[in-house]
C-alpha cells in the first residue's frame, strides 16, 4: 500500500492553539458559538453482490464544531468528526486525520479549523476549510475544490480542503482567488465492498495498492456578478481532478500465470489511483422568474496528463416553490473534445446525460418528505429516492428513506442496481 | 418625538412614492412612533403615517418562533435578524440560533423598492448558499404559519385603502381600513383588513381574505416604547384553514445600531 503522507497533526494542533489563543484580545471579548450531531444510521441492502455479502451496514457520526469571534474581525472556525462503521469503512490510527487523503474514513477527523479574517470588501480564509463554487444542485462542473467522501457512491459527504482563499466583494462584483497548496482526494469505494463493481469471476484478484497523490498546489480564480434579477459567475481553475483515473497492472504470485479458459489464477490484479492534472474554464447563472428560478452550470475540462479525456459538462436546471412544495428538475450533459483510454472514477460525469428531478414537501413544521429520481436518457440506468423525516421536540430527528437502483451492468447507475437499500437514521443534534 | 401628525400629514403626502412601503411588517417589525391622535381620516395617510413613525435606519432583535398546531404541540424557533436601510431598499439577514438541527442557517433578504425581494440560504450542511426559488410566496415560512408574501415589507402604493370606521381592538381604539391589492400586484390574498391603534399608530391585527374567507389572522401585543419607536414585541398568526398558530417574540430589540453594508453581502452570509 502507498504510504500517503498527511499534514502533520502536531502543526494543526499548533496552528489551533495560535488561533484560538494567541490572539491578543480579551475573553469577555469573544463570542463563542457551537453546533453539532451524533447520528446513528443503518442500511440494509437485501442483495448480496460478488465481492460483498454484507447486508447490513452501521455507522455512527459525532460532529462538533465551534465558532470563536476573538475580535470583529476574525472568525476562528473548528471542527471534529468521530465515526464509527460496522464494515471496516472508518479504519487507521486515532490520531486525528487532517489531510483527509486516507482511503478508510479515519476515527477522528479535523473536519475544518480555519481562522476568516474580514475588513471592509475583503474576506481571507485561511486553513482547512470548505470551498464551493457553482449554483446547479444535480452535478456541479465548476465545483473544483470539493472532493467528496464517496465510500457510499449515492451518499457523498463533502471534504473539507487546505488552503487560502481571498474574497472581494464590491458592490454587486464579487471577486473569488483561491489556493490550495495541499490536494485532497475523493474518497473511493473500497475495493471489496459493494460500490466497486467487479466481475463474479475475478472479484478476489485485486489488490488496492493506493494512490499516487500530485504534489503541487491548484489555484482558481472565480468574478461573479449579480445583477437586477440574474446573477452569473465565470472561473478558472487549474490544478487535479479529485476523483481518479485508475490505473490497473498484473502481477503473478507464486510460480507462474495459469492461462486456464476463464481464469486468470495466480494473477493479482493491482489497482493504483492515479489523479490527473486539470485544466477547467467554465461558469453559471441564475435568473429567477415569475413562473421557476432557471439555473445553469457549464464547465470545459483539459488534462495534460495522457489518456485522460477532455470534455464539456452542463447543467440546466429549473426549480419553483408552489405552496409547500419545491420542485427541482434538469438535465445534465457532457459531450467529449478528445477522447481518453485511462480508466477513471467519475461519478460526476457517471450521472450526466441523464433527466434528474426532486420534489420536496414541508409537511408542518417537524415533518417533510421527499422524492428524486434520476433516469439516464437512454433508459439504461435509473435510480429514485424517497424520504420521509420528521423531528421530536427540539433535538432529535429521524429519517427514513427507501434508494432504488436499476439498469444495465454497462451504465453507471444500472452497475449498481444489485445496491437497492433502505436506510434509516437517528439524530441528536446540539 | 411626539409631535401633533398634522405636522407631518399633508394631502397626497407619499402618494405615488414607489419606495414607500408600509411597515405591516414582521421580520422587519411594526416600528411605529407615538404621537397625538389627529383628526385624520384619510386612510392612506393613516398607513403611510403609520410607516413614517416606523422608520429606523437599522434594526436589530432576536426573535423566538412557536408555532402551536392543532394540537397544542409547540416547536420553537430561535434567530438572530439584522436589517439596514429603509423601508423597500432594506437589506435584512436572518441566522437560526435553534433548535439545534437549523443553527447556522442564514438568510439574505434584498428588498427593493419596484420587485420582488432577491433572497438567498446559507446552509452549513452543505456549506453554499443558493438563490430561493420563490414563484409562490404563499409558501410557509419553515414551515411556520407566516408565508413568505406575510413576511415582506409592503409598497404602500401597490394597495388602494378605504376607511371602514373605528373600532376597539383590546380596549384600545383603532380605525378599521380595508386593504385590497392594485392590479400590478400579485398577492395571495385578495384583500386584507387592518386595525391601527389611534394612540401610537402601531398595528393591532391584520386580517387576510382569500374571496370572503378570512384565511389568516395577525394580532400584535405587547406594544412598548423602544428608542421612541412604538413596537408591537409580540404578534401571533392563525391560520384558519389548519388551525394552527405562530407566535413570533421580538426580544433585545435596538433600533438605528452601526451597521456595514459589508455585513449584509452573500459572502458574510457564510460567517456565523
Amino acid at each position: 500500500m502507498t504510504r500517503i503522507p498527511g499534514p502533520r497533526v502536531d502543526w494543526a494542533c499548533a496552528f489551533a492553539v495560535f488561533l484560538f489563543v494567541g490572539l491578543p484580545v480579551s475573553v469577555q471579548a469573544q463570542a463563542i458559538s457551537y453546533r453539532g450531531f451524533v447520528e446513528l444510521k443503518s442500511v440494509l441492502f437485501p442483495q448480496d453482490v460478488p465481492n460483498d455479502t454484507q447486508n447490513v451496514v452501521a455507522e455512527t457520526l459525532a460532529r462538533g464544531e465551534a465558532f470563536i469571534r476573538p475580535a470583529p474581525w476574525v472568525l476562528v472556525a473548528a471542527g471534529v468528526d468521530l465515526r464509527f462503521n460496522t464494515h471496516d469503512q472508518v479504519g487507521g490510527t486515532w490520531r486525528p486525520d487532517i489531510g483527509g487523503r486516507r482511503a478508510l474514513r479515519p476515527p477522528v477527523s479535523v473536519r475544518r479549523l480555519s481562522a476568516t479574517m474580514h475588513r471592509g470588501p475583503v474576506t481571507v480564509d485561511v486553513g482547512r476549510q470548505f470551498i464551493r463554487w457553482g449554483k446547479t444542485d444535480i452535478v456541479s462542473p465548476t465545483d473544483r475544490f470539493a472532493p467528496r467522501d464517496l465510500l457510499n457512491v449515492l451518499d457523498g459527504e463533502f471534504l473539507a480542503v487546505n488552503g487560502g482563499r481571498a474574497l472581494v466583494a464590491l458592490g454587486s462584483e464579487t471577486i473569488d482567488v483561491v489556493w490550495v497548496p495541499y490536494f485532497t482526494p475523493s474518497r473511493t469505494p473500497l475495493l471489496n465492498q459493494r460500490w466497486t463493481v467487479v466481475p463474479p469471476s475475478i472479484a478476489d484478484r485485486f489488490v488496492d495498492t493506493g494512490a499516487s497523490i500530485p504534489g503541487g498546489s491548484q489555484t482558481g480564480l472565480r468574478w461573479g456578478h449579480t445583477g437586477s434579477g440574474y446573477e452569473y459567475s465565470v472561473c478558472f481553475f487549474r490544478g487535479f481532478n479529485h476523483l481518479p483515473n485508475v490505473d490497473t497492472g498484473f502481477r503473478l504470485e507464486g510460480s507462474a500465470l495459469s492461462l486456464v479458459p476463464g481464469g486468470l489464477a495466480g494473477t493479482s490484479i493491482d489497482i493504483i489511483r492515479t489523479y490527473p492534472s486539470l485544466t477547467m474554464v467554465g461558469g453559471d447563472g441564475a435568473v429567477p422568474t415569475r413562473w421557476f428560478t432557471l439555473k445553469g452550470e457549464v464547465g470545459y475540462f483539459t488534462s495534460s496528463a495522457s489518456g485522460t479525456e477532455e470534455y464539456v459538462q452542463y447543467v440546466v436546471q429549473l426549480e419553483r416553490q408552489s405552496g409547500e412544495w419545491l420542485f427541482v428538475g434538469g438535465y445534465a450533459g457532457d459531450f467529449v473534445t478528445a477522447k481518453g483510454y485511462s480508466l477513471s472514477f467519475a461519478p460526476d460525469r457517471g450521472s450526466a446525460r441523464a433527466l434528474v428531478a426532486r420534489a420536496s414537501y414541508t409537511i408542518d413544521a417537524n415533518r417533510s418528505a421527499a422524492l428524486e429520481t434520476a433516469v439516464r436518457q437512454d433508459g439504461r440506468g435509473m435510480y429514485a429516492k424517497g424520504e420521509y423525516s420528521q423531528a421530536h421536540g427540539p433535538h432529535w430527528r429521524a429519517t427514513m428513506s427507501a434508494s432504488l437502483l436499476r439498469g444495465e451492468p454497462d451504465d453507471f447507475l444500472g452497475q449498481y442496481r444489485l445496491n437497492s437499500h433502505l436506510a434509516a437514521a437517528l439524530r441528536y443534534s446540539f | 418625538m411626539n409631535e401633533p401628525i398634522g405636522a407631518r400629514v399633508r394631502p397626497g403626502w407619499g402618494r405615488g412614492a414607489s419606495g414607500t412601503r408600509v411597515g405591516a411588517l414582521v421580520l422587519a417589525g411594526l416600528l411605529v412612533r407615538a404621537a397625538y391622535p389627529g383628526a385624520v381620516d384619510n386612510a392612506r395617510q393613516i398607513v403611510e403615517e403609520a410607516q413614517r413613525r416606523a422608520e429606523a435606519t437599522s434594526q436589530r432583535y432576536e426573535g423566538l418562533l412557536e408555532v402551536l398546531d392543532a394540537k397544542g404541540r409547540i416547536s420553537a424557533k430561535r434567530w438572530t435578524l439584522e436589517r439596514l436601510g429603509s423601508h423597500g431598499r432594506s437589506r435584512m439577514v436572518l441566522r437560526f440560533t435553534a433548535p439545534a438541527e437549523v443553527k447556522g442557517v442564514a438568510l439574505l433578504v434584498v428588498n427593493h423598492p419596484d420587485r420582488a425581494s432577491d433572497q438567498w440560504m446559507w446552509t452549513p450542511a452543505i456549506e453554499r448558499d443558493r438563490r430561493i426559488a420563490l414563484q409562490d410566496r404563499s409558501t410557509r415560512f419553515f414551515g411556520t404559519d407566516f408565508s413568505f408574501e406575510d413576511l415582506e415589507e409592503r409598497d404602500v402604493g401597490q394597495y388602494e385603502y378605504s376607511m371602514l370606521g373605528d373600532e376597539a381592538v383590546d380596549g384600545v381604539l383603532c380605525w378599521k381600513i380595508a386593504s385590497v391589492p392594485t392590479r400590478r400586484k400579485s398577492s395571495q390574498y385578495t384583500r386584507a383588513v387592518i386595525w391601527i391603534r389611534q394612540d401610537n399608530y402601531t398595528l393591532a391585527r391584520i386580517e387576510n381574505y382569500r374571496k370572503d374567507e378570512v384565511v389568516r389572522r395577525l394580532t400584535y401585543s405587547d406594544v412598548r416604547n423602544v428608542q421612541g419607536i412604538w413596537t408591537a414585541r409580540r404578534l401571533e398568526m392563525s391560520d384558519l384553514g389548519r388551525g394552527s398558530r405562530t407566535r413570533m417574540t421580538l426580544e433585545k430589540l435596538q433600533y438605528n445600531l452601526p451597521m456595514k453594508d459589508e455585513d449584509f453581502t452573500l459572502p458574510s452570509l457564510r460567517r456565523p
